[in-house]
């Protein structure tokens, strides 16, 4: 009945039963999405919304808020802005991004995908070693590391360091932040490189021919050619790995649960605590809510990057 | 030539050389604490300390399965993370097929709102996801308290209670899984062509038909990258579990782990090992069968 123009001008030779079974072929595609809708819409959509709305509340877990929750405006907020913790858990995400994300995986894992162009004899051995961190579960990652850096002078990192005249010492005890930084790394070298390996292998080869044809040295065609053409890719694993990094939970709880004091509490560490151990549900939405308004500003970023074709 | 081409070929020795140092020093990096658990995992007097064993012992793995649950525990696992998995891979499949080839206003803003999802931190999630999940176990457990006799009520909760059940685990771990998911399938879809399903609604096949005698055959490729995904990331999660899983009959694999090495004062270094082994094991077959797609899920190749 409303057929749109566009459709009645195409000029078929049986417009009618065309469009009648066009739109039949477009219901049955939208009952196809709609288990897909209704499972997000219920676990993702209508969650993140409602966390909004739950930050405006004293929702509580236990105690009489938890029978009784009231609207409390933007108290949350201005408690938020105003609590050491929060800004503890901000600054201590920023460093561990910075620090794993940005720079430990983003050189490492550079400088693996460039070595391992060369036709090495143990290449896929070196390749398999490095992508084994990125597929251990978190718990496991954890575990591991729980062990490498355990204090005594019989645990493995202590007896490393021995060599070189370094002392004994509990690692997560007196380097916290350095030591989830060094894990996360260690977990993710093999993205980075990944990622690089397949935006170095699109640089085109008749460039860096004629590079050498020029005399160009090794190390004029990585900073003149290699880096500048892969600058793309090198954003692009900038913003994926920050949203990844950001949204990290497991690998840092199970290695220190935020502690000692707070030192390895990142954002997400500090939701969690608020809201299951103190049982501030409120309060633990709107340090929730904040996350999500950077992730999604990154998002969009990453969405503008890609000019993602949809 | 000669002097040059030997010149030139002892340059590209030690180079090789200096890229075999410093690809064995990261190396080392990554593998010591692989070494160390699987080495204690067979060492008959394990520690928390990478050592060779005195003798080598395959106890530590009969131990999960003779004193302990292991069996329960990997039971578990597989359950819930091969649903959550087989959920994703079928609304992956039928979502992303209608997203490649409707041409409705809400194609576009529903395919933004896709890859935003990917962005949201699961952690920032685990609040409101908390409370929808106890209005729906209340609701749930209102049913079968009346349907069921009194001693069957906690096993039916077990299996269909949304905080502490099966089915609550399995629909957050599959509705986090299934953004990206769709999207691997709309882009998969994107690159068959219209003229086989075309042919088969020539025939006179309906829809349902389409789907399973054309499209699924022509989908596996895509749809066994988008399950391996799913897997990987729901097997190696940990946040769900934790918050939404508390009874002993329905520990999975991370949770034993994280729970066993919490006891501080009588760890077992042998079973724990020989647990992270067996949890790790399935992680690592998937993701190397994933490793080649991992680069297309971000958005099919930056163009420099």
């Amino acid at each position: 009945m409303h057929t749109p123009m566009v459709e009645t001008t195409t000029g078929r030779s049986s417009p009618m039963t065309l469009t009648g079974y066009q739109r039949r072929a477009a219901w049955h595609l939208k009952l196809l999405l709609a288990p897909s809708v209704l499972l997000l819409g219920t676990f993702v959509i209508y969650p993140a919304f409602y966390s909004i709305y739950l930050s405006l509340t004293n929702e509580a877990l236990s105690g009489p808020a938890a029978l009784n929750p009231r609207f409390v405006g933007t108290r949350n907020y201005v408690r938020l802005f105003s609590d050491g913790g929060f800004w503890n858990s901000l600054l201590v995400t920023f460093w561990f991004v910075l620090g794993s994300a940005i720079i430990g995986q983003f050189i490492l894992g550079l400088v693996s995908a460039v070595l391992l162009r060369r036709p090495l004899r143990f290449r896929p051995l070196i390749n398999a070693i490095i992508l084994m961190p990125n597929a251990v579960p978190e718990v496991v990652a954890g575990f591991m590391w729980v062990g490498m850096l355990a204090g005594g002078e019989h645990a493995t990192l202590n007896k490393i360091v021995a060599w070189f005249g370094i002392p004994s010492q509990n690692w997560l005890v007196t380097f916290p932040l350095t030591m989830i930084i060094i894990v996360n790394t260690w977990r993710g070298i093999a993205f980075a490189m990944i990622l690089l390996t397949s935006g170095i292998s699109s640089i085109s080869h008749e460039l860096y021919e004629a590079a050498r044809m020029d005399g160009a040295t090794p190390r004029q065609i990585f900073f003149r050619l290699t880096l500048p053409l892969l600058m793309p890719t090198i954003f692009l694993y900038m913003l994926v790995s920050t949203v990844t990094t950001i949204a990290l939970f497991g690998l840092v709880y199970a290695l220190t649960r935020g502690g000692p004091g707070g030192a390895t509490e990142i954002i997400g560490i500090y939701i969690f605590n608020q809201s299951f151990t103190a049982f501030q549900l409120g309060f633990g939405s709107a340090v929730a809510v904040v996350m999500l308004a950077i992730s999604v500003v990154i998002g969009i970023g990453y969405v503008r990057l890609l000019k993602v074709q949809v | 030539m000669p002097n040059g081409s030997a010149k030139n070929s002892a340059s590209v020795k030690s180079a090789d050389a200096a890229a075999y140092g410093v690809l064995a020093v990261i190396s080392l990096y990554c593998a010591i604490p692989f070494l160390w658990v699987f080495i204690a995992s067979v060492d008959s007097e394990p520690s928390q300390f990478l050592a060779w064993p005195k003798e080598w012992s395959l106890q530590n793995y009969i131990n999960i399965f003779a004193r302990q649950d292991g069996f329960l525990w990997i039971a578990n696992s597989l359950i819930i993370v091969g649903s959550a998995t087989l959920i994703v891979m079928v609304l992956g499949g039928l979502g992303g097929y209608a997203l490649s080839r409707s041409h409705g206003w809400w194609r576009r803003p529903f395919l933004y709102t896709i890859i935003l999802i990917r962005v949201v931190p699961p952690t920032a999630l685990i609040v409101p996801l908390y409370k929808v999940l106890l209005t729906a176990n209340s609701v749930v457990g209102g049913i079968v308290r009346a349907v069921m006799p009194p001693d069957l009520v906690r096993p039916t909760m077990h299996i269909f209670g949304f905080i502490d059940g099966y089915l609550g685990i399995i629909l957050v771990l599959a509705a986090t899984q299934l953004p990206l998911a769709l999207w691997i399938m709309k882009t998969f879809f994107d690159t068959i062509p219209r003229d086989y399903e075309e042919a088969a609604v020539m025939d006179g096949a309906t829809l349902m038909q389409t789907i399973r005698r054309v499209l699924i055959p022509l989908a596996l490729p895509g749809l066994g990258a988008a399950g391996l995904f799913a897997f990987i990331i729901a097997w190696g999660d940990f946040l769900m579990p934790l918050i939404f899983l508390s009874s002993a009959e329905l520990q999975t694999l991370p949770l034993g782990l994280f729970r066993a090495y919490m006891r501080v004062n009588q760890l077992d270094y042998g079973f724990m090992t020989a647990l992270a082994v067996i949890y790790t094991l399935p992680a690592v077959i998937a993701f190397g069968f994933a490793r080649r797609f991992l680069v297309q899920t971000f958005g099919g190749g930056v163009k420099g």
